[in-house]
């Protein structure tokens, strides 16, 4: 007998195991045939992000009805367009709408029925069947959870959406991811009128996030995002990146200024391709802002050094000089649990920082750092850190040749907490049966490039039998071997890709 | 948290719940008060709990389902609290901790869900939420056929309406 789950007696739970198939299209649509109950609750989940699929855009011809006034107009335009009563009321079930993809689905659509359109009538058909499907959302009844703006030439929001906007507030007011990203010159009254309509009816923001971030907008612009975050009972999330394709971002017009106002709800907060200024010294007084990212920014210890409570911190191709290195170690001191440091091209950490590290954050958990040097302080300090559960080293160089001494020696000075070594784009690749032979580290997952011979191979089972730990390796090279060695392999530990087991910051 | 024993439980301290079929179980407060176990015992009326006595009666899990639930408790007794205020805190995927998956495992599929039923009633949301994570698992991938047969669901549509569904989708 079926568990009452699968019944109808209890929706909420049905609804809760399939909301963990969202990104899954399949699994989903085949729950939809399986039965009525399994369908009503599926369906609405199959519709709720329809626009990021691109499978193809055919479904858009289900959201009109052919009863409706305004697909007078997609009958007229569009003759072979299949309109006619649906099951459901499809509309009603968005929950995610992103501008760039319904504009790109709606040329889709556009270019199936009428692929020979001429130049005017096409764009004209883009801006009246984006604002007719608009009006049918607004007007369904649905409430919207993610939007992301995107204001193209094609993408201007007709009065009447405006009006149907004020009459179902219901549309905008359980909105809880907001982005806003590229805003032509043509459509900047048109985006300001749609944020000051946030600003009003917006109050469950979590996450607000400023894509292509542009420093010379129109003041009404900035004046609009100001409110939205003034507007907001719990800001948890912002993000704002830079649009550096000329120069980066160094002007923010209040909008950092203004999460003062969320100096309660604040975080996290990610800055990317900007010029820090002195605006970021507001974070000094978000006294729950546990992570800090930082990504292509100039002057960022400006900003690290103005968030110093927090647990979570990533500087990532930021250049930061070794005094003030130093100086944000002191100040994070024992806050400090997760540590990422990142540059392709440059040293992220010199010696001098190194020691700093080891004497002031003791707490760490996770620490991933790369392009650095393998001394003897990084040894010194991983050995040190008692807490750390996570180590991801990329790029590592050297000075004089490692000797094989040196990588026993880091094997052993590993920490008894350590369970998870990501080693794959370093060259301890090359020793890692040394390594392992050498490692007393309960280790649960290694992710390393290649095994490829019987000696590693074999290293890594003796490692696996002696410390009864090790659960899954990813690796991305294991050809070489012979297919009973992998085999052998395979009854100790999974071999997984690393996507299934990596562990970022 | 609002239940009886939140202010005062000392690690030693214990209290008594009695599953269904008449099992006490002896357990530290603190796992009741972290997974509010007791929290609804005043309003809800579906299971009570006796200042003087220290227990509660657990009428709609059976001894061996709240064994189960209990024994995940434990293990999670010092895990850090998890934000609850909205359920974007609950990540929606189907990625599950190795030692969830492996208790999870190791229980056939009746238990398994008479374990969600019982984190529902109980208000263990990560139970819950590791137990529907597990469902979803089980369902992915599979047809209509092999979902029917996995969970004995009986196919209800009409021709018309599946045909329709599967036009529409």
């Amino acid at each position: 007998m079926a568990s009452k789950i699968f019944m109808g007696d209890m929706p909420e739970l049905m609804e809760n195991i399939l909301d963990n198939l969202k990104n899954e299209f399949y699994s989903l649509y085949s729950c939809a045939l399986v039965s009525r109950h399994w369908c009503k609750i599926s369906i609405p989940i199959l519709w709720q992000d329809p626009f990021s699929l691109y499978k193809n855009s055919l479904f858009i011809s289900k959201y009109f009805s052919p009863f409706g006034e305004d697909e007078k107009f997609i009958l007229k335009y569009m003759k072979n367009a299949e309109i006619s009563k649906t099951l459901f009321d499809y509309a009603r079930f968005l929950k995610v709408l992103d501008l760039y993809n319904l504009e790109n689905n709606v040329k889709n659509w556009i270019d199936f029925h009428r692929p020979y359109m001429n130049s005017p009538d096409y764009g004209a058909s883009i801006y009246h069947i984006i604002n007719i499907l608009l009006k049918i959302f607004i007007e369904s009844g649905a409430t919207l959870h993610k939007l992301e703006l995107y204001f193209s030439e094609y993408i201007e929001i007709k009065p009447e959406v405006f009006h149907s906007l004020e009459r179902n507030e219901q549309f905008l007011s359980r909105l809880k991811d907001l982005t806003l990203s590229v805003i032509s010159e043509l459509c900047a009254d048109n985006a300001t009128a749609l944020l000051k309509v946030l600003a009003k009816t917006t109050t469950k923001i979590n996450t607000l996030k400023l894509d292509e971030f542009y420093s010379y907008y129109e003041p009404q612009v900035f004046h609009s995002l100001i409110c939205i975050i003034n507007s907001q009972e719990q800001l948890r999330r912002f993000i704002i990146i830079g649009d550096n394709s000329i120069e980066f971002p160094a002007k923010f017009h209040g909008i950092i200024l203004a999460l003062e106002s969320q100096k309660q709800s604040l975080q996290e907060v990610i800055v990317q391709g900007c010029i820090c200024n002195a605006e970021f010294k507001v974070l000094m007084k978000c006294e729950n802002l546990e992570i800090l990212r930082i990504r292509n920014c100039k002057y960022a210890e400006l900003l690290a050094l103005s968030s110093y409570k927090s647990s979570t911190l990533e500087i990532v191709d930021s250049p930061i000089n070794t005094s003030n290195m130093a100086l944000i170690f002191e100040k994070f001191g024992t806050f400090l649990q997760r540590l990422k440091l990142g540059s392709d091209n440059e040293m992220v950490l010199k010696r001098s920082s190194l020691l700093a590290l080891k004497s002031f954050c003791p707490n760490i958990t996770y620490l991933n750092i790369s392009y650095i040097e393998f001394s003897t302080q990084l040894l010194d300090l991983i050995g040190n850190l008692q807490k750390l559960q996570f180590l991801t080293l990329r790029y590592l160089w050297y000075i004089d040749d490692v000797a094989e001494e040196q990588v026993m020696l880091f094997a052993e000075m590993l920490p008894l907490t350590l369970q998870y070594l990501d080693l794959r784009d370093c060259f301890l690749n090359s020793y890692i049966d040394i390594l392992l032979s050498n490692c007393y580290a309960p280790l649960k997952k290694l992710l390393i490039y290649r095994l490829d011979n019987e000696k590693k191979a074999k290293a890594l089972i003796e490692f696996s039998i002696r410390k009864r730990t090790l659960n899954y390796v990813a690796v991305s090279r294991h050809s070489y071997l012979n297919n009973d060695l992998k085999n052998t392999m395979k009854e100790y530990v999974t071999l997984v890709p690393y996507g299934c087991i990596d562990v970022d910051c | 948290m609002d239940g009886y024993t939140s202010n005062n439980a000392s690690e030693n301290e214990t209290i008594t719940l009695k599953s269904s079929d008449g099992i006490e179980f002896h357990i530290d407060t603190r796992i009741a008060n972290r997974y509010t176990l007791l929290n609804n015992w005043n309003s809800g009326g579906t299971y009570w709990f006796t200042a003087f006595k220290k227990s509660a009666c657990l009428p709609n899990v059976t001894g061996k389902v709240l064994e189960k639930v209990l024994e995940w408790c434990e293990h999670h007794i010092n895990d850090p609290l998890p934000n609850y205020d909205d359920d974007d805190s609950r990540r929606r995927n189907t990625v599950i901790d190795d030692w969830d998956q492996n208790f999870l495992n190791r229980v056939d599929q009746d238990m398994l869900f008479d374990i969600i039923l019982a984190a529902n009633y109980l208000d263990i949301k990560l139970l819950l939420d590791i137990g529907c994570k597990t469902v979803a698992n089980m369902i992915k991938g599979k047809s209509p056929e092999e979902l029917r047969s996995s969970f004995n669901i009986v196919n209800d549509f009409t021709p018309e309406e599946e045909e329709a569904i599967r036009r529409e989708n």
